[in-house]
C-alpha cells in the first residue's frame, strides 16, 4: 500500500494538496475497487475493444456540405509494456461514413492476438466496434496565428464508441462505451500534417455470462498523420495511447484510410 | 520501459518499422500530387489570349488610401489592358448597395464603387456582378438599388468598357464571348431575395427559375471547339468559409438559423442544385465566386471541375476558411484575388495573388485547369 501525505508550508497549498488528492483517489477509486474486487484481469476489456486495441485517430477532414462520403479504414495496433505476460497485437477493418462534410459514423470488425501465448487455444479474439465523432468546431484563424501557417485549421469534437470483443477469456466478454473529446490541428498546403490529442473515458461494462466488474478508466491518445496522400481521399495516422490505469501498457499504431469522393 | 525484454524489443522494433515504412510510402506516394507544378518564368506572353482577374467582395476600400489588393491589381492589369477582363464578383457596395440619391450614405457608397472602377486601367474591360449586399442587403429596396448601382456604374464608367450584368435586376445568365473563352455571369442573390425580384420595367429574358435554368444549360455548351467555360456569380457552390457551415462554433448549426446566405439553407440548396443541373453533360471549367472573404481553390465534382471563391478583395473584412477534402489551395485572413490567363490553343492557367505579400512575393498558388 502507497501512503501519501500532504506537507505544505501554508494552509492555502495545504488545501489545494488535499483537494488534488481527493480529485486523484476519485479518479483511480473504481480501478482500485475492481481490483480488489477479482484481482486484476489478463486483459482487461478496454484493451480488448477496438477502443484500446486500436491506434487512435484524429477527427476527419472537413469536406463539402452537399456531400456525405462513404470510406474505408484499416488499423493496425500493437500494447507493449503490459505487466501480464503478452503484448497484444490487433488488426482490423472498418467503413465510415461522414455526413455532409462533418460528423462521421463508422463500424470496425478485426481480431486482436496475445503474442507469445503459451495456450493451445484462447490465443486471440475478435473484436467490433460502432462510434460516432461529431465536430463542434472547425476553424482556424487562431492556431493559424500561433503557428504561421494560414491554412491551419483546428477541429474539436466529440465522440462516443461502443466496443465488443467475445471470449476475451473462457466465459468473458469485453464490452465497453467510451466517450471523448477529439481535438486536432491540420496545417500546411502540399503535404498537409495534422497533430491530434484524444482524451476520453471509457466505461467497462458487463456483457459476459459470468458477473465481471464494472469500472471506469480515463485514455489519452495522440499522434501525428498525413492527409490526402497522393490522393485526395487517403489519409496515414499515426498514433498512440495510453490508459491511465496500471497494467495496461502503452498502444502504438498505425491506420490508412481512404474516402471515395465522387 | 520499452524494449527492455528482448521479447518487447522486437514487437517495438516491428511496431517502428511498420510505422517507418508507411511514412516512407505516405511522403512517396504524396509526390504524385505535385503534377500540377510548373514553371512560370517559362510562360510566353504572346501566347495568352485573355486574361481574367477575379476579385469579390470588394465593397469595402480603405477611404483614406488606395492599397493592396486593388493596386496589385491595377498594376498587373495595366499589362496587357487590351485582353484584360476585370471581374468583380459582388458585394461591390457594402453594406447595403447604393441607396436612394440624397440619402446620407450616398457619398460613401458613391465613393466604394468609384474605388473600384477607378482601379480598371484604361483598356481594360470590367465587369461587375451583383452580390447580396449590393441588392441592399437584402432588404425590399434591393431590387431598385442594383438598379441604381447600374446607372452609378455607367456614370463614374467615363468612356472605360465598365458595365453590370445581369442588367436591370435581371437574373441571367448573360454569356459572354471572348476569343475561346464564355463567360457567363448569373446574379445568384435573384434566388435567394425575399422580397420585389421583378416588376413591369424588368423584362428580363429569363425570369423563373425554370428558365434560368435552361437558359444556364444551353450556353454552357457553347459552339466551336476547345471552348472555356467559366461561370461567375456572387455565392459560391462549396465553400469552407463560414457561409459554408464553418467556422466559429456555431457554424455547424447555422442550417438552424435558416439563412438563404448559407450553404446549409434550403433556398441555396435548392439554386446550387438547379444550377449544377445545368452543368450536366457540360461541366464548365470553373465555377467563380466571392461571398466568402477567402480564397480558395476547389475540385468541384462531376457537373464542374473547380470552385473557385475569391472574396477576399476588402482587407478590413477578410475572414476564417478551413481547408476541406476538396481544397487545393486556401488561405484566410488575407486580402488577394485571382488570375486566369487563357492560352491560345490550349492551356488555362489559374494564378492566386494575396496580401499582404511574404518575402516570395503576392504569388501564392499557381495551377494549370485545362493543362496545355
Amino acid at each position: 500500500m502507497i501512503a501519501v501525505k500532504c506537507v505544505a508550508r501554508n494552509a492555502y497549498f495545504l488545501m489545494l494538496c488535499r483537494r488534488g488528492m481527493i480529485i486523484a483517489a476519485a479518479i483511480a477509486a473504481p480501478s482500485i475497487a475492481a481490483a480488489q474486487i477479482t484481482g486484476p484481469l489478463p486483459i482487461a476489456s478496454e484493451e480488448a475493444t477496438p477502443l484500446g486495441a486500436l491506434s487512435p485517430m484524429p477527427l476527419p477532414m472537413p469536406a463539402s456540405r452537399d456531400q456525405s462520403y462513404w470510406g474505408l479504414r484499416l488499423q493496425v495496433g500493437q500494447r507493449n509494456e503490459r505487466k501480464g505476460p503478452e503484448d497484444l497485437f490487433a488488426v482490423a477493418a472498418g467503413v465510415d461514413y461522414q455526413l455532409r462534410g462533418g460528423s462521421i459514423f463508422g463500424l470496425t470488425g478485426g481480431y486482436q492476438t496475445r503474442q507469445n501465448c503459451q495456450s493451445s487455444t484462447d490465443c486471440g479474439h475478435a473484436l467490433f466496434g460502432a462510434r460516432g465523432r461529431f465536430n463542434v468546431f472547425t476553424g482556424g484563424p487562431t492556431v493559424a496565428a500561433i503557428v504561421g501557417d494560414e491554412s491551419a485549421t483546428t477541429t474539436l469534437g466529440t465522440e462516443i464508441g461502443f466496443g465488443y470483443a467475445p471470449r476475451v477469456q473462457p466465459g468473458v466478454n469485453a464490452c465497453t462505451l467510451d466517450v471523448g473529446v477529439p481535438f486536432s490541428v491540420a496545417m500546411l498546403q502540399t503535404v498537409r500534417v495534422v497533430g491530434f490529442v484524444t482524451p476520453g473515458a471509457v466505461w467497462n461494462i458487463d456483457c459476459s455470462s459470468e458477473n465481471t466488474p464494472g469500472n471506469r478508466s480515463f485514455l489519452i491518445g495522440f499522434g501525428f498523420g498525413l492527409q490526402q496522400v497522393g490522393f485526395r481521399g487517403l489519409d496515414v495516422n499515426f498514433g498512440a495511447q495510453r490508459i491511465l490505469r496500471g497494467a495496461t501498457g502503452l498502444q502504438f499504431g498505425v491506420s490508412v484510410s481512404w474516402v471515395r469522393l465522387p | 520501459m520499452i524494449g527492455s525484454h528482448p521479447k518487447q524489443h522486437r514487437t517495438f522494433r516491428r511496431a517502428l518499422l511498420i510505422a517507418r515504412g508507411g511514412l516512407v510510402a505516405a511522403l512517396i506516394v504524396g509526390g504524385f500530387g505535385c503534377h500540377h507544378r510548373l514553371k512560370l518564368d517559362e510562360l510566353p506572353a504572346d501566347q495568352i489570349e485573355t486574361t481574367l482577374f477575379l476579385i469579390g467582395d470588394a465593397g469595402e476600400p480603405d477611404p483614406r488610401q488606395v492599397g493592396a489588393p486593388l493596386d496589385s491589381l491595377t498594376a498587373l492589369a495595366s499589362v496587357a489592358p487590351e485582353r484584360t477582363i476585370i471581374v468583380f464578383l459582388g458585394d461591390n457596395v457594402y453594406p447595403a448597395g447604393i441607396p436612394a440619391e440624397g440619402a446620407a450614405e450616398w457619398a460613401d457608397a458613391r465613393r466604394r464603387l468609384d474605388a473600384q472602377i477607378k482601379a480598371i486601367p484604361p483598356g481594360v474591360r470590367g465587369i461587375f456582378i451583383p452580390g447580396n449586399h449590393d441588392w441592399a442587403n437584402e432588404t425590399a429596396f434591393g431590387l431598385y438599388s442594383i438598379r441604381l448601382q447600374e446607372q452609378m456604374i455607367a456614370s463614374l464608367a467615363q468612356g472605360k468598357n465598365v458595365r453590370l450584368i445581369p442588367g436591370n435586376g435581371c437574373p441571367g445568365p448573360v454569356p459572354v464571348d471572348v476569343g475561346r473563352m464564355r463567360l457567363i455571369a448569373l446574379d445568384t442573390q435573384w434566388w435567394l431575395h425575399s422580397y420585389i425580384v421583378r416588376d413591369s420595367s424588368s423584362q428580363c429574358p429569363a425570369s423563373t427559375m425554370a428558365t434560368v435554368t435552361a437558359a444556364l444549360r444551353s450556353d454552357v455548351n457553347p459552339p466551336g471547339d476547345g471552348r472555356v467555360v467559366l461561370v461567375v456569380a456572387h455565392h459560391p457552390l462549396m465553400t469552407g468559409g463560414a457561409h459554408g457551415g464553418y467556422c466559429g462554433v456555431t457554424g455547424p448549426y447555422r442550417r438552424f438559423g435558416a439563412s438563404s446566405q448559407d450553404i446549409l439553407s434550403g433556398a441555396n440548396r435548392t439554386m446550387r442544385d438547379s444550377i449544377r443541373s445545368a452543368f450536366t453533360g457540360h461541366a464548365p471549367i470553373a465555377f467563380v465566386a466571392g461571398h466568402d472573404h477567402t480564397l480558395q481553390v476547389l475540385r468541384g465534382g462531376p457537373t464542374v471541375k473547380y470552385i473557385l471563391v475569391s472574396g477576399a478583395g476588402s482587407p478590413g473584412k477578410t475572414e476564417c476558411a478551413v481547408r476541406m477534402r476538396e481544397s487545393y489551395y486556401v488561405t484566410q485572413h488575407r486580402a488577394g484575388f485571382m488570375r486566369v490567363d487563357i492560352m491560345k490553343g490550349k492551356g488555362v492557367l489559374l494564378r492566386v495573388y494575396r496580401y499582404p505579400a511574404t518575402k516570395s512575393g503576392a504569388l501564392a498558388y499557381a495551377r494549370w485547369l485545362e493543362l496545355r
